[in-house]
């Protein structure tokens, strides 16, 4: 007893002498306050004050960026070995100097430090032409370089011109308003350079504004033409149009809503009156299109589910079996490594037919061979932290047998995988893929792999259609992989880079490629997978993120031309067929979404949604928790997986007759039969 | 004065204590808050970690700050890399999160310095040199990395604040870090082969864990890949014995008044001790499920906590080992794949 007192005592008295001498001590150094100039390097000098203020020198100082130590382009870098932070960025910065070793615990301060561009050294303008019409904006262009050699593009330049044939406002902004001859003087910090520029008379005469067509459907892509003629009715090109748009929604409640690019392509998202002007220097004209409401609203119901009650489900495939009935498999999610066939040959009776249940926590992906005989689902959880894939014989679905499990280099985790012509690409850790020939299923073996040679590198899914691989890597976007199709010289052991295209989000998660029927354009559609308030396991979760569709018609040069995003509801899994979209959105359901014709905007907004189906179970793990992961279109059914509820199957319901004459001159397409 | 401060403490040592610890269950994403009264124990929190509700994000590491008011957790799997979160014991909301490296996994908080050493285990990645990262934990700014070997783990600090210790599995090799410098102090390969250093050569020894004694003289190494304890004198750095163990030491501990030493027996799914006046066995205790992972002892030295993290399905536990009978006191489930165990508080 007499010890545990002692020993007790020593603990509460060494306890308050740690935290007061903790107290007594404060750090000052020479970063208080400190002005620096981007590229400069600065030595700092550090010490501790005790209560007296007297200095005391601290046996270690560790310098470094509040914004991240490791990031050396962000504002201030550290040099830990010389003892130096360096200026990178102009800004208002942080730097933490931390004294180790003086007293037991932490004792450190923030220092603010202001970064500022050092003095400019070298200016120097260029323009497009050195002549322009009166009306128009002259818009230059900036090169800067400074005494620490650093060069930029954009500074705060003062801009003077000779005479008032030009005027400057206070944004800079530079407008030609008399013909004839002007100087710019264009200067910063002590450095100043000059441009003689000749402004001239607009020579148009006449614009002529045309389009492909003068009624359309909201969503439906109308390009517009400008040609421009001088006075001797003379085409002139090359000259810059500037498009814009008024208009007034027959809805007296809503906004025309509407959106035209610099190519003179328009789209609108609500129905109305519209005015297109196009305006060149101080001409322009105008002329109006009627647009009605896309009207593709079809009812979608529910047929049958194949419910999941005691666990999470994760992904999903319907296939046709060897005996040509239909058939399901699907993966569940943080629970014991089952996966479930079922027949959904009849899909209003879904029937749970066989399971299966390895060493894991989640099967998160489930895929199945072409012929229906094998697959291949993927483990994550594995208590030997040996996860891998497992192959399945699926040639009589009603008795699954384990054939093999393959773990080579696939031990982190496989979250995703896709069955292709005999081969697995299995992701690992997250990190890149690994393809596996299962000809002989007993005996997988690796052929290849591939990963993107990025720091940081991330993968989370990859899907492969005529031979081409479609990663999808997070901030590193999609990657376009020849795997076999020979395009780019690819093989399955072989994998060959033939694009990449990333966005600025980084939430990429999916990619589907789609062949558009109606327009014969290429787009991939990559979709985002974000959680903006984090997660809660057992109730509903907020969900983000939408569909990028990028044109990748020409694979050199991939466009980011439209958008499906449903307010309120993020995007996961995916299933094109026929120009029509079929979108698990998490808590949103199952959306079918008319994605025909020229694709540019926001397609939710422009109407272009023909149905949707809440997935939620009232029996399920969560009920009535709509959390939609995948979705398929198969034989006329619109299959799903939803995470709270098991799997089911949807069906969209033939266009009712329209009895309005409000379309009756549109030449509207079929999109389901 | 004295005696009222001796009656305030006989008054508190009347009653019973509680104990609390955290432990993280790497397969359900979950931390959870457990309570024992020297009785039995139950689980009071269970709170869900991580950001994205259908990724497997893997809890592994978990610390308590000296003060008590935080835990800090280690999630594993990023996109690609884990990640370090601050949490408050008040309420165990979040407070911070910053990026760590590849698989980051145990860490403890030097009391000399106040910062954070958590290994970058790498486990499922290419087998390459991984490294200890510095975290401010007032900030929760990643200062540096620290490049030690492949597969790093175990990280401890010593008694005295100024060395942390980890052991790199796949490498072999025992790694003291001066937790000042923040530089490798000095490299014990325990595979006899530092000729080839850092280099891959899959150690038959599979360190996985190092403990320090109080001592601050020796420390105390699992092989489990041999299925030995080393014992590292700190002076000549250098093996001076070894203590054979049953399948798979895993993780080990030693009581805060030197006298015991377990180690859990990840194969076996058990646990056993030694005492350290002698280095002499004293019993193996089988656990209550499969798979034993952590252990953690109170600092009155009475109970031992052990996490395990069961197969599949079944439910993680936490069994407590009473040290003065050297018998299992009691068992609580968790969530699934306990792994990363840490002592909160005693409270009369």
């Amino acid at each position: 007893m007499k010890s545990k007192l002692s020993h007790l005592l020593l603990v509460s008295f060494l306890f308050v002498i740690t935290s007061a001498k903790s107290q007594e001590y404060y750090v000052k150094s020479n970063l208080e306050n400190l002005e620096i100039e981007v590229g400069e390097v600065f030595e700092p000098s550090t010490y501790a004050v005790d209560q007296d203020g007297k200095p005391v020198s601290c046996p270690q100082i560790v310098y470094y960026n509040k914004n991240g130590a490791l990031n050396s382009d962000d504002g201030i870098s550290v040099s830990r070995r010389r003892g130096t932070i360096k200026g990178e960025e102009p800004g208002n910065h942080k730097v933490i100097a931390l004294c180790l070793g003086l007293v037991d615990g932490w004792l450190g301060r923030d220092f603010d430090v202001k970064v500022s561009y050092a003095k400019a050294k070298d200016l120097s303008v260029k323009l497009d032409s050195d002549q322009v019409f009166v009306g128009s904006y002259v818009q230059p262009s900036y090169e800067i370089t400074d005494n620490f050699g650093f060069t930029r593009y954009n500074a705060n330049i003062k801009i003077k011109p000779s005479n008032d044939n030009i005027q400057v406002d206070a944004l800079n902004n530079i407008k030609a308003v008399k013909s004839g001859k002007v100087t710019l003087t264009f200067s910063l910090d002590a450095v100043e350079t000059s441009i003689d520029l000749k402004i001239v008379k607009n020579p148009i005469k006449n614009l002529v504004l045309s389009s492909n067509m003068n009624t359309a459907r909201t969503g439906d892509v109308i390009t517009f033409r400008t040609m421009a003629y001088d006075d001797k009715n003379q085409l002139i090109s090359d000259l810059p149009i500037l498009y814009s748009y008024s208009g007034e929604s027959f809805d007296k409640s809503n906004t025309a809503a509407a959106m035209i690019r610099d190519d003179g392509k328009f789209v609108a998202e609500t129905a109305g009156n519209y005015l297109i002007t196009a305006t060149a220097g101080q001409r322009s004209t105008s002329i109006p299109v009627v647009i009605y409401d896309r009207g593709i609203q079809r009812e979608v119901i529910n047929v049958g589910t194949g419910l999941v009650q005691e666990r999470h489900t994760s992904d999903f495939w319907v296939f046709e079996g060897v005996d040509k009935r239909d058939y399901a498999v699907s993966g569940t999610w943080g629970a014991d490594g089952t996966t479930y066939f079922w027949d959904v040959t009849d899909p209003a009776q879904i029937r749970k037919i066989d399971s299966i249940q390895v060493d894991a926590r989640t099967v998160n992906d489930v895929k199945v061979s072409e012929d229906g005989r094998i697959s291949v689902i993927s483990r994550e959880g594995a208590s030997s932290r040996r996860n891998g894939i497992v192959i399945i014989d699926t040639t009589n679905p009603y008795d699954v047998n384990i054939i093999s499990e393959y773990t080579t280099n696939l031990t982190g985790g496989v979250h995703n995988v896709f069955i292709y012509q005999d081969h697995v690409f299995a992701l690992s850790n997250g990190e890149r893929f690994y393809v596996i020939n299962i000809e002989d299923p007993k005996n997988p073996y690796e052929v290849g792999m591939f990963e993107i040679g990025e720091k940081g590198q991330a993968i989370h899914d990859v899907w492969i259609e005529d031979g081409i691989a479609y990663s999808s890597n997070w901030k590193h976007g999609v990657y376009i992989i020849d795997v076999g199709n020979g395009v780019a010289g690819g093989s399955p052991s072989n994998p060959v880079v033939m694009s990449n295209y990333s966005y600025e989000s980084g939430a990429h998660h999916a990619t589907f490629p789609f062949k558009s029927k109606s327009t014969g354009k290429f787009y991939t559609i990559l979709g985002d997978e974000i959680f903006p308030q984090g997660i809660d396991l057992y109730s509903t979760n907020e969900t983000a993120g939408f569909l990028h569709f990028v044109d990748f018609s020409d694979i050199d040069n991939p466009e980011e031309v439209a958008r499906y995003e449903l307010p309120g509801h993020g995007s996961h899994n995916y299933w094109i067929e026929d120009d029509v979209l079929y979108v698990a959105m998490y808590s949103g359901g199952v959306r079918i979404v008319d994605i025909s014709g020229e694709l540019m905007g926001d397609l939710f907004r422009q109407g272009r949604e023909i149905g949707h189906i809440n997935t939620g179970n009232p029996n399920g793990f969560i009920p009535n928790a709509t959390m939609t992961w995948g979705a398929q279109l198969y034989k006329g059914h619109v299959f799903y997986s939803d995470h709270n509820g098991g799997i089911g199957s949807s069906k969209v319901l033939p266009i009712k007759p329209d009895n309005s004459r409000i379309n009756e001159y549109l030449d509207r397409p079929r999109l389901i039969d | 004065m004295y005696r009222v401060l001796l009656a305030f403490l006989f008054f508190n040592f009347c009653y019973s204590q509680n104990y609390y610890i955290y432990v993280a269950a790497e397969s359900d994403d979950t931390v959870s808050v457990l309570k024992f009264d020297g009785e039995t124990i139950e689980e009071t929190d269970r709170i869900t970690v991580g950001i994205m509700p259908t990724e497997n994000e893997g809890p592994h590491g978990i610390t308590i700050d000296p003060s008590g008011k935080y835990w800090y957790l280690t999630l594993a799997h990023g996109s690609p890399y884990g990640s370090l979160v601050k949490y408050s014991t008040q309420n165990n909301e979040p407070l911070s999160k910053v990026e760590l490296g590849l698989f980051p996994a145990t860490m403890e908080i030097s009391p000399k310095t106040g910062l954070i050493y958590a290994v970058n285990f790498n486990l499922h990645g290419l087998m390459r040199t991984s490294t200890v990262s510095v975290v401010d934990p007032e900030y929760m700014v990643e200062i540096t990395k620290i490049k030690t070997g492949i597969m790093p783990h175990g990280s401890r600090i010593s008694v005295d604040g100024k060395s942390h210790y980890s052991v790199a599995m796949m490498s072999g090799e025992l790694f003291e870090i001066d937790a000042l410098e923040l530089s490798v102090n000095r490299i014990l390969s325990l595979d006899n082969n530092s000729k080839y250093r850092n280099a891959l050569h899959h150690s038959k020894i599979k360190p996985t864990w190092v403990s320090p004694h109080p001592n601050g003289k020796t420390l105390y190494i699992a092989g489990n890949g041999s299925n030995q304890i080393f014992v590292v004198d700190l002076e000549s750095f250098s093996i001076t014995d070894t203590l054979s163990t049953g399948e798979g030491p895993y993780n080990l501990a030693i009581s805060p008044n030197g006298k015991f030493l377990l180690a859990t027996l990840k194969s076996e799914g058990a646990v056993s001790i030694w005492s350290l006046k002698n280095n002499k066995f004293l019993k193996k205790i089988k656990n209550t499920t499969s798979v034993s992972h952590g252990v953690v002892v109170s600092p009155d030295n009475k109970y031992a906590f052990i996490s395990l993290e069961g197969v599949g399905g079944e439910p993680g536990k936490v069994d407590v080992i009473n040290l003065e009978t050297l018998s299992l006191q009691g068992s609580v489930n968790v969530g699934k794949q306990a792994g990363g165990i840490a002592f909160w508080k005693i409270e009369q």
